[in-house]
């Protein structure tokens, strides 16, 4: 994997403080679009150092009312939302730290509720089965026709849960099935540069998995613990699941790229 | 009496006293030879009696008047007027025309003044004047940018201790500023001062020359011809030499052209045609190379006019943006069905990176937001959002600028408190929006959720139209919203779009949309922090916002297409002068088909107290221009906004009144304006090469001062009066009484 490149003097907007690059980076050309992504290696150390060692903000700093970025944890069929305890939390934290993303605290939804249509983003995670309501279908199906996207992740690496996603979210829209995300989808690109991801005990490489509407991604699935891995440092994941590292660097890059697409 | 004042005693008819007199002591004989026998002092006390009575009539007869006189010695001041103004500055004959008049005013003029015993004030004028002693008139700086006469000879008597005796002005008479004239001819002729002009320089003056302005479209496809068009005048009698137009592509000669020499006044224009093969902007400049000469005063010299050669197919909008924000998204997703439009994103993602997203080569945006307007030609669009004064610099700034007021691009700034807030202020940008930037952020988190309200010119604009049928209530019915970023006001010339249902602010409801021409152009605002919510809402239908987004971003893009164009014909714009506006509509295919090519629009005009000054309505068919006219009186910013018959507003542009360099416009000697002063005041006026003697001059002076102190005599009768008549009946009925009690019939 290599990081993502950055210009030594890089700043947003050119003609500040800083004089231009003299020799801009290699670039990359990704895509039909031209997605190009520029980064260096300093740059990636540091914002990994800011992501492992960086303390954890005071709550009350996340409340504020101008946020662009909030997480709606979802309650849906019989699971009540509240697995993997504090991992929408730790969600927002991770967006929060390694990027200038305005954050807001994880907000609980239930699919079935109007309440979804208030919040762009949504994580559901769970261990187990589960089946959706023709009325949860129809609002899921409802909210990503006007945009909105889900983040959702197996928890410990049970499969029950990932089985039951694909299956239902599978019925969302006819003819569209859950499939696998090859590595060329800029999902992989989106903040951080993931050329390809290796499970934790570097026996086969995991892939992400998407339903699509239109052309469009509109859910993604992390099997193999990725919520273990980016709130809870792989901790239940036993012998295999996504390294911690690369389930943080996933998480964020599934966060920009629901907020550029 | 007052002081300085002399009275006497005079008649209108002395005749009357001459013959009168006589003819009441012949009258006496008659009476003489009727009482010859009444004893010798009764006889006299009644002849006498008689002769005061025909002496008295024969005084009122002669019509005494009492007359009052200047003293001539209350007025020993001389006021010397000397011209610095630009115009001054020329030289003629191996010196300044200021030179010459210095050295006739401090070399024999002020002692020839002052040897009559005369005191001499000096002031120094322009387009204002001051009390200049030797040393300020010998290290003046010649430049002043207006010759106000009028104001100069206010000053001069208003700042007198007494009246002078007369006032002298050393001046090109190039007057150029008229508003104190009235002024100053009532206090001159009212305190009986003579104007003294003496006009320095040559009557024809200077030819000057000046390049106006460039004009040409502001995008061109490749291969195709298409014209630039050089604005010049010329002003004065004398002879403008031939000349070069040199004109530049990119610093780089591209075409060169002698232009004939004439005689006299002109404005025309000059012509390049040109064809581009390969797409980009290129800035053209047109340099006016005149041969040095003292004949000839260049007052402008260059002018550019950028011109975007491109073929696009695609409309494409820039998103830039300090952080990542659900409007882009969405906006995004609304965007993503329209293959005529591409959104290309430029995002910050953390302190020290940024996101390109949808660019069309690998140098694009690479060095983060474009610092030359070569970066954003090729988009029409510019949407900002997020941003700071610190994110983007001044010239960041200016080229913004650049991109919506020369080549007609669009610029759409949209967000909260995080993109609308005081730092804006007296920025360039915040000069090219709609509206004004507020102080007050509001109480964050304090705000209440509220329903955006279009106006009703909105409901009908193009732009807002969501629905065939029932657009009001698709409006009426978007999700409240959260939070919004406060503006002031709107600007003369803005449209405003929606407003906040509740909340006030200055200038009444809370602006939450608003647009406004900007050059060739459209600048505009969205201060709603998450309009995203209107497509996420579950029970709205997502393609309205689609629409709204599609619609929104070609108007702001294709502003320099609009259906009705508004051209103002008078190269100078100055206060005072009487503004032309030609007023066409664009031919239209499709209005040609539904039989709407013909149709009544209202142009009103507001100057820049948001006054109407001109509402006139017109019948407008396509490329039959109509003519309208305005008086502009007061600097600042005028508008031209043109409404269809429902109100909907077609067109808008700003104009610019500003006050323009008239001095330099005609610079020979005016010596019939100083004969005009002269006359009216009963002064003299004449050529500085006249005034070799100059103690006939103060002669002159004295004489005309004399005369016209006599001319101005306070004359006051003094015979009819109820002494007199008193007097003249006392005699009578006095000679009555005795002849009552000597028993004389």
């Amino acid at each position: 994997m290599r990081p993502r490149e950055i210009p030594p003097n890089p700043p947003f907007l050119k003609g500040g403080t800083g004089a231009r690059n003299p020799a801009p980076p290699p670039l990359r050309k990704e895509g039909a679009g031209g997605r190009i992504w520029t980064a260096s290696a300093v740059r990636v150390f540091f914002s990994c150092a800011l992501l492992l060692f960086a303390p954890a903000l005071p709550a009350e700093d996340l409340e504020d009312q101008i946020s662009t970025f909030f997480v709606g944890r979802l309650a849906f069929g019989d699971n009540h939302g509240n697995d993997c305890g504090d991992v929408g939390y730790d969600l927002v934290q991770l967006v929060s730290r390694a990027s200038t993303i305005q954050v807001r605290e994880e907000k609980d939804l239930v699919l079935s509720d109007d309440g979804l249509f208030e919040t762009p983003f949504l994580f559901m995670n769970g261990h187990n089965d589960f089946q959706l309501s023709d009325a949860e279908l129809e609002n899921l199906r409802k909210y990503f026709l006007r945009g909105g996207f889900i983040f959702a992740s197996g928890c410990c690496e049970n499969p029950q849960f990932p089985e039951a996603w694909r299956r239902e979210l599978s019925r969302v829209f006819a003819g569209e099935k859950v499939r696998d995300i090859p590595y060329e989808h800029l999902i992989y690109r989106s903040f951080y540069k993931l050329e390809r991801i290796h499970s934790s005990n570097g026996d086969r490489d995991v892939y992400l998995e998407g339903l699509f509407m239109d052309g469009d991604l509109v859910a993604v699935l992390g099997e193999d613990g990725l919520c273990c891995g980016f709130a809870m440092e792989g901790s239940c994941n036993v012998g295999g699941g996504v390294r911690p590292e690369d389930a943080k660097k996933i998480a964020l890059n599934v966060a920009v790229y629901s907020l550029t697409h | 009496m007052p002081s300085g004042v002399l009275g006497e005693l005079t008649f209108d008819l002395p005749q009357a006293l001459f013959w009168g007199l006589p003819l009441a002591l012949a009258s006496l004989a008659p009476l003489a030879w009727r009482r010859r026998r009444l004893p010798a002092g009764r006889l006299g006390v009644l002849l006498a009696l008689r002769f005061l009575a025909f002496a008295t009539l024969a005084l009122l007869l002669a019509r005494p008047v009492a007359v009052a006189r200047e003293d001539p010695r209350a007025r020993r001041s001389v006021t010397l007027l000397v011209d610095r103004s630009k115009s001054m500055a020329l030289r003629e004959q191996g010196a300044s025309r200021y030179e010459r008049a210095r050295e006739l005013a401090e070399g024999r003029l002020i002692p020839a003044l002052e040897r009559e015993g005369w005191e001499v004030d000096a002031l120094l004028f322009a387009d204002a004047a001051f009390p200049a002693g030797a040393a300020e008139r010998r290290e003046a700086i010649v430049d002043g940018p207006a010759t106000d006469l009028g104001g100069a000879l206010v000053h001069a008597l208003r700042g007198a201790a007494a009246p002078p005796l007369a006032v002298v002005a050393v001046t090109d008479g190039a007057a150029n500023v008229a508003e104190h004239n009235r002024a100053a001819l009532l206090g001159l002729v009212d305190a009986g001062i003579p104007f003294i002009g003496i006009g320095v320089g040559d009557d024809e003056g200077v030819a000057s020359l000046s390049l106006e302005g460039l004009g040409g479209p502001t995008s061109v496809p490749p291969d195709q011809i298409f014209k630039l068009t050089a604005r010049l005048q010329a002003v004065g009698a004398g002879e403008v030499p031939a000349f070069d137009l040199v004109l530049l592509r990119d610093g780089e000669v591209a075409q060169a052209r002698r232009v004939a020499a004439h005689q006299g006044s002109r404005v025309w224009t000059e012509t390049f045609e040109l064809v581009e093969t390969a797409p980009g902007l290129y800035e053209y400049t047109v340099e006016l190379q005149a041969p040095p000469s003292h004949d000839l005063v260049t007052v402008s010299t260059r002018a550019s006019a950028p011109v975007n050669v491109s073929a696009e197919t695609t409309f494409r909008v820039l998103f830039a943006q300090g952080a990542l924000t659900w409007n882009f998204k969405f906006i995004g997703r609304a965007l993503r069905g329209d293959p005529g439009v591409s959104l290309t994103g430029l995002s910050r993602t953390s302190e020290q990176s940024m996101f390109r997203q949808n660019v069309e080569s690998a140098g694009e945006l690479l060095d983060g937001f474009p610092g030359e307007l070569t970066e954003l030609a090729p988009y029409r669009v510019l949407i900002l959002s997020d941003l700071g004064p610190a994110d983007l610099t001044p010239r960041q700034q200016e080229t913004v600028a650049r991109f919506v007021g020369e080549l007609g691009g669009g610029l759409l700034m949209i967000g909260g408190v995080a993109t609308f807030n005081a730092s804006w202020q007296g920025s360039r940008l915040e000069g090219l929006l709609p509206v004004t930037f507020d102080d007050d952020p509001g109480v964050l988190g304090l705000d209440r959720p509220f329903q955006l309200r279009l106006t009703e010119r909105a409901l009908g604009h193009p732009a807002f139209q969501l629905a065939e049928s029932g657009n009001r209530e698709a409006w009426e019915g978007l999700p409240t919203f959260t939070h919004y970023g406060r503006v002031r006001e709107a600007k003369p010339g803005a449209t405003v779009w929606a407003r906040h249902a509740q909340d006030a602010g200055p200038a009444g409801r809370r602006i939450l949309m608003a647009s406004q021409h900007y050059g060739a152009g459209v600048s505009a605002v969205i201060a709603v922090q998450n309009l995203w919510r209107w497509r996420l809402a579950k029970d709205l239908d997502p393609a309205h916002f689609d629409r709204f987004w599609k619609q929104l971003l070609r108007f702001l893009g294709q502003a320099g297409g609009q259906e009705i164009s508004v051209q103002f014909l008078d190269p100078e714009r100055g206060p005072g002068r009487e503004i032309r506006a030609l007023v066409e509509r664009r031919p239209r295919p499709e209005a040609e088909r539904d039989g709407t090519a013909t149709s009544a629009v209202t142009v009103q005009v507001e100057d820049p107290s948001r006054r109407v000054v001109l509402e006139q309505e017109l019948e407008l068919a396509p490329l039959r221009p109509a003519e309208i006219r305005f008086r502009a009186d007061e600097e600042g910013v005028y508008a031209v906004k043109v409404h269809d018959a429902e109100g909907v507003q077609l067109a808008s542009r700003p104009l610019e009144i500003r006050s323009v360099d008239r001095e330099m416009e005609r610079t020979g000697r005016d010596l019939e304006n100083l004969r005009q002063w002269a006359s009216l005041t009963q002064g003299i006026a004449m050529p500085i090469e006249a005034c070799r003697d100059l103690e006939q001059l103060t002669a002159q002076i004295r004489g005309r001062a004399e005369a016209l102190r006599s001319s101005r005599e306070r004359r006051v009768p003094v015979g009819v009066n109820g002494w007199v008549l008193g007097w003249l009946l006392a005699c009578l009925g006095g000679e009555w009484a005795l002849r009552k009690r000597w028993n004389l019939p």
